[in-house]
Order: C-alpha cells, then structure tokens, then sequence
C-alpha cells in the first residue's frame, strides 16, 4: 500500500508552519518503503497533483475555528467538508471540490483521505516558530500519526 | 500597532472582508475593504543574508512564489552591482513564462471564468470550475489540469524544486537547461499556446456572444477611469520579466517610464484610519481620495493595466488577440474592470509564445549562467510583473550583504484603492432602497473585485464554503442585516 503523510502549511507564518514541523518530527522516527513523508505550500488543484497514485493519504495542517481551543488536534474525514462546494479562496479551489473535479476527470484518487487538524493562534506574524500551545501539540500530532500508520 | 479611530464593528484581525454600509434612506453610505496584516516581515528579515531573500520572500506566498522568486533575485542583481550573462535572463525569463501560463489557467477556469460560464446569478454552489465543467465539458477540464500539471513541470526541472525554486542568484541562476529538457519544454510551450488560443475561443463563445454579459462588461457600475502601470520592453510591449515601468494617464498618454531604482520618486502610499493596510498613489498627481480621473493619484495595475500601459504584445497571436480587444471595446485604453478577464487571457497566450520563443532561442542550453559578483553590495531594486501587477522588492543591507532594511510593494497592494473603489461603485449601483439583498446581487459586488485577482496568502487554508471576502452589510444603525455567506 502506497501511502502519503503530507504536512501543509507555510514554514515562516508561524503557527502555519505546524504542518511541516509535524513532518520533521515523522521522518526522524518512521521510513518505510510504501510511505512517503512529504511537506508543501499547495493548495486545491495543486494538491491534486500531490495525492494522486496514493492508496491513503494523511494530512496535517493548521486551523483556525470560532471559540477554538489552541492546541486542540481534530480528526476528520472529506465528508466534514463536503457541506458545499464555494469557492475556498480566489487562487484555488478547496479540498472537497479538487477531489470531486478529480472524480469527474477519471483522475487515480486515494481511497483514503485522513486530515488531522492542529487549532492554531497566530498565522499572519512572520515568524519559524509556533506559539507554545501550538508547539506543545506538535509531539501528541505525532503520536496520534504514528498510530494510524502503525494500523495498516 | 495603529490604533483604528473608526467604527468598532470593524474587525480587522484574522480575515479580510467588505463592509458596506447603508445610510437611513437604504442606500450606500460607504464601503471597506479590508485584508488581513501580515506583520513583522522588516523583523523577519533583519540580520539574514540577502541571499537568502529569494528563498525566504518566495515563501510569503503559496500561489505567487515565483514572481517574488525573481523579483528578489533581479534586487540582488542590483544590490551587488552585477549583470547577469544573457543566457541567465533568459532561463529566468522561460521560467517565468510557464509559472504564468499556470497562474493565469488557475485564475480564469477557477475564478474568474465561472462568473461567466456560468452566470452571476446561478447559485454558489454550481459557480465553480464543476460547473465549467460540466457546461464547457470533460475534455476542457482536462486540459486546464494537463497546461498547468506540464508547466508546473517546467517550473520543477528549471528552478530545481517544484513550487518554490532554488534557481535565482545573483548575477545568474543555478542550473543550466540541457538540450533533453529544452525539447520537453518546447513541446510543453507549443501545447500551452493551443490552450491559450482555446481559452480565448472559449471566451469569445461564452462571453463575447453573450449580449448581457457585455452589457455587463461595458456598463459604469464597472467602470473606472484611472492612471495604468506596467512594466515594459525597448519597444514598450508588455513584458513580465523586465524592462521599465511605464505608467499612462486615464486617456492612454505617457505620463512616466522609470527605472526600478527610481520608483519611490513616483509611488507614495497614503494611510487611512479604519485600515492597516496602506494605499500606494502616484506622487506627481496627489492623494485626492478614492475617486477616478486625471487629477486623482490612483492607478490601476495587472492584466488590463498592462495591456494599457504598453504600446502591443511582443508576439503575434497575443498581439491579435490584443488588437481584437481594444477594437471591440472601443479604443485605448480600456476602463471596464471586468475586461481584466479578457486581458489575462491575451497575456496567457503570449507567456505561452514566449515560452516557445525562449525555448527555440540558440542560446537557451548554454552553460553560460552566472556572473559571479565582486562589488561591495549596500542597495537594490529589482521589480517584475507579477501576475496581480507590478511586484517591488528593495534591500539595503551592511558591506557584508546582511539585511539592515527590506521593503516589498506587494502586486495586489497596487490595485488596493481601485478594489476600494470598484467595490464602492458596484454596491452604489447595486443596492438601492427596496431592492432585495440577495445572494446574486451580492456575488455580483463581488464580480467587482474578482478580476483584480487579489493574492491574500492567508486565505491558503480557508474552509470550504466561505467566500474569501465575506460580505457584511450593515443598516444605519450599525445593525448587520445581511452576510455572505451566512453563519
């Protein structure tokens, strides 16, 4: 099985660069033929390109919710967000319409698609580290990687 | 951090929006567009090696990395006082070419493009490239995927790593093309200029034949008259890359052409209370406020600008192409905002035909790619067009190359008082006491800022669903009557 851990994010906005801090600390502790761990700036149509061939791809990225707690890692699926099609920025499409496009256009999209989610506080200050809630979740991101991999 | 003197509604923190506001009466009182900050990047850059920059300023931004890529690289040129061999320019030059054929595809089928294809009043959830797709069909679709799949390539083998190049020194670039990659590349540019060609079919098809789109297109909410900016060649036809900026006045008379060293004779940025975010104006004409016309020092720049600030394109099919636009909207220069769609797909076509060009040139392959620098470096300006408009980069730094001073003119921060004002008028026109706020009439305010093609790298992560400017529409009691979208 061909599998992706993919880190997402901007390695000098701060929190955003949470997705590829969680990647750093992967590839120090896991290598294995079938798995790829990879960091990237792209987004919707580019990210596309990135998953494509894979059996299963994880990835990891920064979020921000209404009233959300620093820190806190969510798990989810394509489906939380299938609600509607919008646009999700004016370069690019978000994620649940790039893989529907891939759909439409025959494209070899993975099985599975696994996101976990970091709940961040600061993305628009130039900076390489994270605030401290954010770098304290950074090892529990690991762990809970490292045991979805460790289930295939 | 400033301190925001106006209305506490105003949030500025975290997302960029429009707030418009009525007066008793229901009509506009006044419009914001506002952007998030991104702060700190003086600090950020203090202290590091100005090499360093290209690599750094690439990563401000996930969909324009390139553009600040070589607008680094060309102030590094002018910071250590070196030339580059021509062979260098033009790796620089073809590399740059395929990122905008990419951009340029991404905008028009993503953004753009579904306004039209699909009509401003189809309901959201079909304003998309699905949508596109299913009206223009499969076969398009794969092809927008393939142009920007193979360019991304281009970009990959020539700048050494996809997306954010290791390519730009200064006084060259890293890697030479081989003779095996310059036939990939040419075949990928042949391909990219009979997409280009299709695009601008496709737009004749579904916008041009459409009589109320260009009732649209044409119409004064949409319209403003303001001064242009675009970089240009020895010959004044446009040129992403490099030349000179060449500013003309809303009647298309030259008013400036000026080296990069000398832009801050010429831009000056004002300040508003309710927005961190600053307005760069032409300091030969003044700050008159947001309005149009002669007297005011607002330009405009990006696709459209740049067709009108120059005298042609420097190649055939998109000189047509260029031709053909002004003859059918009348003349130079051309006003109609919403005519930045058709302008972009003029200049996707001809960073196609350049790609060809530089791929076929004899001295494409050479090994011939760096001059290495012996000056004392202290200051430098390197400026392109980036695909949102004109991009400046400056630096000053000690004896010793390190940073003590580095400032960017953002392409998008360019256009921020005409979005301003575009957003105004669209509303102006738009809501009028009475009228039902729905969501068609609202996307259709939003079809005012659409063509400029704003780049907010923060929108990168956004969920799905919210529309990256939200719309907020508030009743003169301050009370908010309306969003889009709603939640």
């Amino acid at each position: 099985m061909k599998t992706l851990v993919l880190g997402l994010g901007n390695p000098i906005l701060g929190d955003d660069s949470v997705g590829f801090r969680v990647i750093q600390e992967l590839k120090d502790k896991f290598s294995h033929p079938g798995l790829t761990l990879m960091e990237s700036s792209a987004s919707g149509l580019g990210l596309l390109d990135l998953i494509t061939g894979y059996d299963k791809v994880i990835i990891i990225d920064a979020i921000q919710t209404e009233g959300g707690q620093a820190g806190k890692i969510y798990r989810l699926n394509t489906e939380n967000f299938s609600g509607t099609r919008h646009l999700g920025s004016p370069h690019s499409i978000n994620l649940a319409t790039a893989l529907e496009l891939g759909k439409k256009l025959g494209i070899a999209l993975p099985q599975q698609i696994i996101i976990f989610a970091i709940e961040v506080v600061d993305v628009t200050t130039f900076s390489e580290k994270c605030t401290p809630e954010v770098e304290q979740a950074i090892p529990l991101a690991v762990s809970m990687i490292a045991e979805e991999l460790s289930g295939d | 951090m400033r301190k925001i003197t106006i209305d506490p509604i105003t949030r500025l923190e975290g997302h960029g929006k429009i707030e418009i506001f009525l007066n008793d009466a229901g009509e506009v009182e006044n419009t914001y567009f506002q952007v998030p900050e991104l702060r700190g990047f003086e600090k950020f850059s203090e202290g590091r090696p100005a090499e360093e920059l290209p690599q750094i300023t690439q990563r401000i931004c996930g969909v324009c990395p390139e553009a600040h890529h070589l607008a680094s690289t060309k102030a590094l040129d002018d910071l250590f006082h070196v030339d580059p061999p021509t062979p260098a320019k033009k790796l620089r030059e073809l590399l740059y070419s395929a990122f905008y054929v990419t951009d340029h595809t991404t905008h028009f089928y993503i953004l753009g493009g579904p306004d039209f294809i699909m009509g401003p009043d189809a309901p959201v959830a079909e304003r998309n490239i699905l949508g596109v797709i299913a009206k223009v069909g499969l076969e398009l679709g794969g092809a927008v995927i393939k142009t920007r799949m193979q360019n991304h390539h281009i970009i990959h083998m020539v700048g050494g790593r996809a997306v954010h190049p290791v390519f730009g020194l200064p006084g060259g670039v890293s890697k030479a093309l081989n003779e095996e990659e310059r036939k990939e590349v040419e075949q990928i540019a042949r391909d990219s200029v009979e997409f280009g060609k299709l695009s601008l079919k496709v737009f004749d098809d579904i916008v041009l034949k459409n009589k109320e789109y260009v009732d649209m297109i044409v119409s004064d909410a949409y319209t403003h008259r303001t001064y242009y900016m675009g970089l240009v060649d020895e010959n004044n036809k446009v040129n992403f890359y490099d030349g000179k900026v060449r500013v003309v006045d809303p009647e298309g008379k030259e008013f400036a052409k000026y080296a990069p060293r000398e832009y801050l004779e010429h831009v000056a940025e004002h300040v508003e209370p309710w927005s961190y975010m600053k307005f760069p104006f032409l300091k030969n004409v003044g700050w008159k406020g947001f309005v149009d016309g002669k007297d005011s020092g607002v330009f405009r720049v990006a696709p459209l600008a740049r067709l009108n600030a120059a005298d042609g394109m420097a190649t055939p099919l998109a000189q047509e192409a260029y031709e053909k636009m002004y003859s059918t909207l009348g003349g130079k220069p051309v006003h109609y905002t919403l005519a930045m769609h058709w302008a972009r797909l003029i200049e996707l076509l001809y960073a196609a035909e350049r790609l060809l060009e530089l791929s076929q040139d004899p001295e494409i392959t050479s090994p011939d790619i760096r001059t290495i620098p012996t000056a004392v470096p202290d200051e430098g300006v390197g400026i392109v067009e980036a695909p949102r408009g004109t991009l400046t980069h400056h630096y000053v730094t000690d004896e010793r190359g390190v940073i003590k001073k580095a400032n960017l003119i953002v392409a998008t921060l360019n256009n921020a008082a005409a979005v301003n004002m575009s957003v105004n008028k669209a509303a102006r026109a738009l809501i009028k006491p009475g009228i039902e706020i729905t969501e068609g009439l609202l996307n259709r305010i939003e079809m005012a800022w659409r063509p400029y093609d704003l780049c907010l790298a923060c929108a990168t992560h956004n969920l799905p669903g919210h529309p990256l400017l939200p719309i907020e529409v508030y009743d003169s009691k301050r009370k908010l009557i309306k969003r889009f979208p709603e939640h």
